[in-house]
């Protein structure tokens, strides 16, 4: 068995692209947060969402505009890179540019065939006006628009970043695509982590990617009551674990990183960020929208990835909470964290990024990550900036306003999915 | 490494509305009935046929109407196959459940014209645009608060967790027919290496809503000639020593999963019979092996080659050794 290692991180976030300019506003507690400019949001009861402000690079490359005939998708995929794929589904151009930095930390110029692909992603962005023909959804009229020669694809389907990294990287030995809604990233990641620990592949790059800033993901949320309508909050609307919390915030981006056997790593002289050492992965089967009350699901997550890192709870010196800001989410995750680390949650620093990021839904667990990543390398650990007054059942050591110093061995990242998925990865800290 | 067998199987297929409804009219030759898809009349699209299904009484196999306005059909029919192979298994009585681990593919995402046309009719200006504005003051409020379940590419698999109590490791991989082997191979190893007692593993797909169609003749991932085909197909996978210990009759022995990249052309072996049912073809297609009492090739006379679409050019060949118990 391998012991895994991070070679290279990128992240393309609302509060900064790239990983200089993430981790500065992590630390400085800076929020993403702000009024939606995506699209007219007026009529809406939710106008807020963390909307990545900094152009992406998307970086340019030749195999873009190869058609391969045999795979008729490709045409497609070729037509949509183009034409700017990230115009009509910002998160495939957030991934691009998220796998360019990463790859570029680890070193890697292409992906070969004993590599892993594999990237989370929720929900096909889809245009509304492509439904409509005639002031209605006829899909006579879609379908005899559809077919016309050079007519864009009615769908994006969710493996696009994949297929268009692959073109612009190098195609993998492998590409998966999973889909487990806000645990997607991280068990993307923890998927390809058990994959380079068992040495069925040299290098992983893997993470997630999404955008649901616009009308239908918001909307589509708006009325599952899961956003926060607190517009004048602005910059503080999410306070994930905070008395006054009213619900979580869409934010965007992606994150990637890239896992190769740490010591084939050193031994070709890369630096290694951080260990992954542990993924723990289970259901709730409890309900489609809510978490188990008793937090089951998410303890026994952690409790997996615990043991599959070998490691006791105590040793766990921060955790990085899935903290969506909703009321039922943060109490019974708080309530699984004290649960599993009975005898030390009062000494765990717990920072919750979303309230800075917005909530990412499928990209969330790899930016979470990414955060862990950071902050066992600048050995602070981010601020909970608009964490006022810790609410009822949320009792954890919650970091304050600002960043603390952190030395600690093990750090915990959690990702609880909508529809009952729960993913906990742990991380070891790796000098040189 | 565990022997691995199965001891549960769904299906729901164009061919039967049970596994061994399917299992039968596949062994007798039988081909799956067409209908027109009237939705194409007058367009470049007419003709264009898709696979009926049989009927069948969802809230009668579910056990009650109280899930269905969550699910959309692929969900229906993703825990109707779930069902009755985890029936057959009786894992919820065996298995502790977070030792059973869930091992899934989805296809393309398929709300049905009905959950969405109430939303994007509201939403049409004078114009016959569509309008943000209108979709905040006339479409929202129209609309099915529940549309989000149908749409989220996670949801039928964790319909499936919930309805039969499954707790443990997970993977939900989307949407193609790749993916769909690639959690065949997960959930194999899973309980090869004891990672999970038992794996109940399957994928449902939809790709005959006029949305999905459309895209995938626009695409050319559906051939004129083709026609696709609504479809599921669960199995529960546990050890040999497990379904010993508890006297569980063994419907195969699954010697191998096995995905290796290859040069030939995409096959799909169910296609000109079933219809094509993208990714749960694998799943049909593992299932029938494990239930035609013999080896792979009493099912196809081949292997299941499935082009890996993210990644240009790659194609993988699904190859398994299942030995019927019989």
């Amino acid at each position: 068995m391998n012991r895994v290692g991070i070679t290279g991180f990128g992240v393309v976030s609302p509060i900064g692209v790239a990983r200089e300019a993430f981790w500065q506003s992590l630390a400085d507690g800076r929020g993403g947060i702000g009024p939606i400019t995506r699209f007219d949001c007026s009529a809406f009861s939710v106008r807020l969402a963390g909307e990545v402000k900094q152009r992406a690079e998307v970086p340019a490359g030749d195999r873009v505009d190869a058609i391969d005939a045999i795979d008729g998708i490709d045409a497609i995929s070729a037509t949509a890179a183009t034409a700017g794929v990230a115009a009509d589904d910002p998160k495939v151009g957030f991934a691009l540019a998220a796998c360019a930095e990463a790859l570029g930390q680890a070193g890697i110029a292409s992906l070969t065939r004993d590599t892993l692909l594999h990237l989370g992603v929720s929900l096909e962005a889809f245009d509304m006006q492509k439904a409509i023909c005639g002031g209605r959804p006829d899909f006579r009229s879609i379908a005899e628009r559809s077919m016309r020669p050079g007519a864009p694809p009615l769908q994006i389907p969710l493996d696009t970043a994949s297929r268009l990294i692959a073109r612009r990287f190098g195609v993998p030995g492998r590409s998966l695509t999973n889909c487990s809604a806000c645990a997607a990233g991280a068990q993307a990641i923890g998927h390809a982590f058990r994959c380079v620990r068992a040495g069925r592949c040299a290098a992983a790059v893997c993470g997630g990617l999404d955008s649901m800033i616009n009308p239908l993901g918001v909307g589509g949320f708006q009325m599952l009551g899961a956003l926060t309508t607190d517009n004048a909050r602005g910059e503080s609307a999410c306070r994930p674990f905070d008395a006054s919390r009213s619900g979580t915030v869409l934010g965007e981006g992606a994150a990637v990183v890239v896992l190769e056997p740490l010591d084939a790593a050193r031994a070709a002289g890369k630096r290694v960020l951080a260990e992954v050492c542990g993924y723990g992965s289970t259901l709730d089967a409890w309900s489609l929208s809510a978490p188990d009350p008793e937090g089951d699901g998410a303890a026994r997550a952690m409790l997996a990835a615990l043991d599959d890192a070998g490691i006791r709870a105590e040793q766990i010196a921060h955790i990085n909470a899935h903290g969506t800001a909703t009321r039922v989410n943060d109490e019974v995750e708080a309530a699984a964290i004290r649960r599993v680390f009975a005898r030390t949650w009062q000494r765990i620093p717990v920072s919750s990024t979303k309230s800075m990021t917005g909530h990412l839904i499928a990209a969330a667990g790899a930016v979470e990550v990414g955060a862990c990543l950071l902050a066992l390398v600048m050995k602070q650990v981010p601020p909970n900036p608009f964490l006022n007054s810790v609410g009822q059942g949320c009792e954890l050591a919650h970091v304050g306003h600002a960043a603390v110093p952190f030395d600690g061995e093990y750090v915990m990242s959690n990702s609880f999915g909508f529809g009952g998925q729960n993913v906990s990865l742990v991380l070891r800290r790796c000098d040189g | 490494m565990a022997d691995v067998v199965a001891t549960g199987i769904g299906l729901v297929t164009s061919l039967g509305a049970t596994a061994d409804e399917t299992a039968a009219a596949w062994r007798a030759g039988g081909c799956a009935l067409r209908r027109p898809l009237g939705e194409f009349d007058g367009t470049a699209l007419a003709g264009s046929e898709t696979a009926v299904l049989p009927a069948f009484d969802a809230s009668a196999r579910l056990g009650g109407r109280r899930m269905l306005k969550f699910m959309s059909h692929a969900a229906v029919l993703g825990c109707m196959a779930a069902r009755e192979a985890c029936s057959q298994a009786a894992t919820r009585r065996r298995f502790e459940p977070g030792r059973v681990g869930l091992f899934c593919a989805t296809g393309l995402a398929a709300a049905g014209v009905q959950d969405v046309a109430p939303l994007i009719e509201q939403s049409t200006d004078e114009h016959g645009r569509f309008s943000c504005r209108l979709l905040g003051e006339r479409g929202l409020p129209a609309t099915n608060p529940l549309l989000s379940f149908k749409i989220l590419a996670n949801m039928p698999p964790c319909l499936v967790s919930i309805q039969e109590s499954i707790k443990g490791p997970n993977y939900i991989f989307t949407p193609w027919e790749s993916q769909s082997a690639a959690a065949l191979l997960e959930a194999w190893q899973a309980v090869a290496e004891g990672e999970v007692q038992c794996a109940v593993v399957g994928a449902a797909d939809s790709p005959s809503n006029p949305a999905a169609f459309v895209f995938l003749r626009q695409a050319g991932l559906l051939g004129a000639d083709e026609y696709p085909a609504d479809g599921a197909a669960y199995v529960v996978l546990e050890s040999a020593e497990s379904a010993a210990r508890s006297g569980q009759p063994v419907l195969a022995r699954v010697d191998s999963v096995d995905l290796r990249p290859v040069s030939s052309r995409p096959c799909d072996p169910l296609g000109n019979r079933m219809g094509r049912t993208f990714a749960a073809a694998p799943m049909i297609w593992f299932a029938l092996a494990c239930l035609g009492c013999g080896a792979t090739a009493a099912v196809a006379g081949s292997s299941f080659v499935c082009p890996d679409y993210a990644a240009p050019g790659s194609r993988w060949e699904l190859r398994i050794e299942a030995r019927g118990a019989a």
